[in-house]
């Protein structure tokens, strides 16, 4: 399938999925006015990758230096979604990036991994 | 006699502390453009990262609850769509520590589970906060809200003391709304 990547805007992430390597990546900050307008493509291109995807082996950076509450609520099913696939066979590793001295940025990776069974979870803290 | 009227209206706000106020129809791109004066602000007199993070997060949650729920809206189609929300966003320092001033106008009919939302924070301690926080990020949103909940459980985490808010009645219809919240 196609690769998918969008600029980052002033409020939105760079979004960069190589799906032909296995590597995906969100970059950036995350409060834009709609969050299901930024989001719902995103959601398209994984839902179409990963239903493919079978025993791939994957790795997923989100390198995230703020989003609002309404773009964690997105990030919570994307990561329900990537948790599905990995269920299913998919060799999924996930690495959330995060300013050492930010403890927001560490305190929502460490929320959003303990709901994972199956994604292989990284916290890089990043000097 | 201009000048005399400005400069007491100036020296009335520093003597509060605030560092910026803003009184009057909000975009996202001004939320945009003030929230980035903000950070730069805050990073140049050397706060430290995550300070700056939490009054960011914070202003902008209010700020985004100003666009989408005030009940003081002008909108139109002037080659492209408008719409634009009245409210207020003040900014400042007190006891040495950062605070976050909202109002707006909000409908009567709208009053009551606003109220009922934030006295429900109010009563909850930061490790409770944290759990309902998580626990309404799994769930669909609520009917008639683009986010608001989820919105306030963000700035009552951040903050430091529960928030603070009131609720001025304008007539039978329309209540001003204020919320303030410490760092």
């Amino acid at each position: 399938m196609d690769n998918l990547t969008i600029a980052a805007t002033e409020r939105s992430p760079a979004v960069d999925f190589d799906f032909a390597a296995g590597r995906l990546s969100l970059k950036g900050e995350s409060y834009p006015e709609d969050a299901s307008a930024v989001f719902g493509p995103i959601f398209a291109a994984l839902e179409a990758f990963f239903g493919a995807a079978r025993d791939r082996e994957v790795s997923f950076d989100f390198d995230l230096s703020y989003f609002n509450s309404s773009s964690a609520k997105a990030l919570m099913n994307m990561f329900q979604m990537l948790d599905q696939a990995a269920g299913a066979g998919c060799r999924l590793t996930v690495n959330w990036f995060y300013a050492a001295d930010d403890d927001t940025m560490k305190e929502f990776g460490e929320d959003f991994s303990e709901d994972l069974s199956h994604v292989a979870f990284n916290l890089v803290s990043v000097e | 006699m201009l000048a005399k009227q400005y400069r007491s209206f100036k020296h009335d706000l520093d003597a509060r502390g605030i560092i910026f106020s803003f009184s009057g129809y909000l975009s996202e791109e001004i939320l945009y453009s003030l929230g980035n004066a903000l950070r730069q602000k805050m990073t140049l007199e050397d706060a430290n990262v995550s300070t700056v993070k939490k009054v960011f997060s914070v202003f902008v949650e209010q700020a985004q609850n100003i666009i989408r729920y005030s009940a003081e809206k002008l909108s139109g189609d002037k080659g492209q769509s408008i719409e634009l929300s009245s409210g207020m966003v003040t900014i400042g320092t007190e006891n040495d520590r950062f605070f976050i001033v909202c109002a707006n106008v909000v409908m009567a009919a709208d009053e009551p589970r606003l109220r009922q939302r934030l006295e429900l924070l109010r009563s909850m301690d930061r490790e409770a906060i944290k759990a309902y926080y998580k626990e309404q990020l799994r769930e669909a949103p609520e009917e008639q809200s683009k986010g608001a909940t989820i919105g306030l459980i963000e700035i009552a985490r951040r903050a430091s003391e529960p928030i603070e808010f009131d609720f001025d009645p304008i007539d039978e219809q329309k209540f001003f709304f204020c919320m303030k919240v410490s760092i």
